[in-house]
């Protein structure tokens, strides 16, 4: 009895000394933002994900009730029913308007939902490594250099995706894809950020392509994650 | 947007409770995408290599670029961790 009660009393000292630690450490919110970013790629599950019908049910309201509550949260921080300290690496300019990833969340969200995977994917892609990338070489080198570098890796993603398309069709994806995607990074704006837009002007832009070619009879290239 | 602006949040000493729920959420963070890019790959590999079929190759590139992404900034990321951890 006696053994038990010190066992428990060293293990709850075991248990303090790590909280305090953890509370000690200095969180590095820079480098959690960007691996929050590169995170987003787990999404693409979405693609794996066999077509049952229940799954086919989870698929579509699963994301729709993740943004939700993410937007409930928003509210609440933004109106001032929750303190702003409560989330983790915000940036000033986020106090007063919706966190950069509630847009990347609905980005996500109107990716999955409404384009095709052809589209959705690269999108996506542009968000999570392309835009990190480009953050990270703003530090060392000029504005130019960086979106040169971000236009090349988002053409990268582009042409992968769309590898099994004619050629003609892959490059002026590509292009498009990553103009559109550079543009949306390039133009900061207080109220939309840039997360959002990274997805959703080369989405639009492909948009427009996918129609115009189907519409003039060519076949737009199969989608590159097979569902289990 | 101003440089000022683009500064993080300073999270008061009280709040502390939210960074050791971050810090814990770390393990999903590096875990699930790296879980998802090597579920692409084993994709390929049973579905595509196995049969012989290149249908499937774009999924091994994919699975590819998720884990080398994810792994170039995950390790700066522990680093940033653990330097913060020994320091304290």
């Amino acid at each position: 009895m006696h053994r038990s009660n010190v066992n428990r009393g060293e293990k709850e000292n075991q248990i303090d000394r790590i909280k305090k630690k953890m509370d000690s450490v200095e969180f590095d919110a820079h480098w959690y933002r960007r691996v929050f970013h590169t995170f987003g790629a787990s999404f693409l599950v979405y693609y794996l994900l066999p077509d049952l019908e229940w799954i086919n049910l989870f698929k579509f309201w699963a994301p729709i009730l993740l943004v939700s509550f993410a937007v409930f949260l928003e509210c609440l921080r933004v109106t001032g029913k929750i303190n702003s300290g409560h989330f983790f690496g915000l940036r000033v300019y986020e106090k007063k308007r919706f966190g950069s990833y509630l847009y990347f969340g609905v980005g996500v969200l109107i990716l999955l939902l409404f384009f095709p995977q052809q589209i959705a994917v690269p999108c996506i892609l542009c968000a999570c490594i392309a835009d990190p990338i480009m953050g990270e070489l703003r530090n060392n080198l000029g504005k130019k250099q960086v979106y040169i570098i971000g236009f090349i890796i988002c053409m990268f993603l582009f042409l992968i995706t769309w590898h099994k398309a004619d050629m003609w069709m892959m490059f002026l994806v590509s292009i498009a894809g990553a103009s559109g995607a550079v543009l949306g990074e390039v133009k900061k704006l207080w109220w939309l950020d840039d997360d959002f837009m990274i997805q959703i002007v080369p989405a639009v832009l492909l948009l427009i392509i996918w129609i115009t070619i189907s519409y003039f009879g060519f076949v737009p290239p199969e989608p590159i994650i097979y569902s289990w | 947007m101003k440089n000022k602006e683009m500064y993080y949040l300073k999270v008061k000493r009280s709040d502390k409770n939210i960074v050791r729920t971050e810090i814990l959420l770390t393990p999903l963070l590096i875990g699930l995408p790296m879980i998802i890019g090597i579920l692409l790959i084993c994709n390929w590999f049973y579905r595509g290599l196995l049969t012989y079929s290149s249908v499937f190759d774009g999924e091994l590139i994919l699975g590819i670029i998720i884990l080398v992404s994810n792994i170039m900034f995950d390790i700066p990321f522990i680093r940033s961790l653990w330097r913060s951890f020994k320091e304290n």
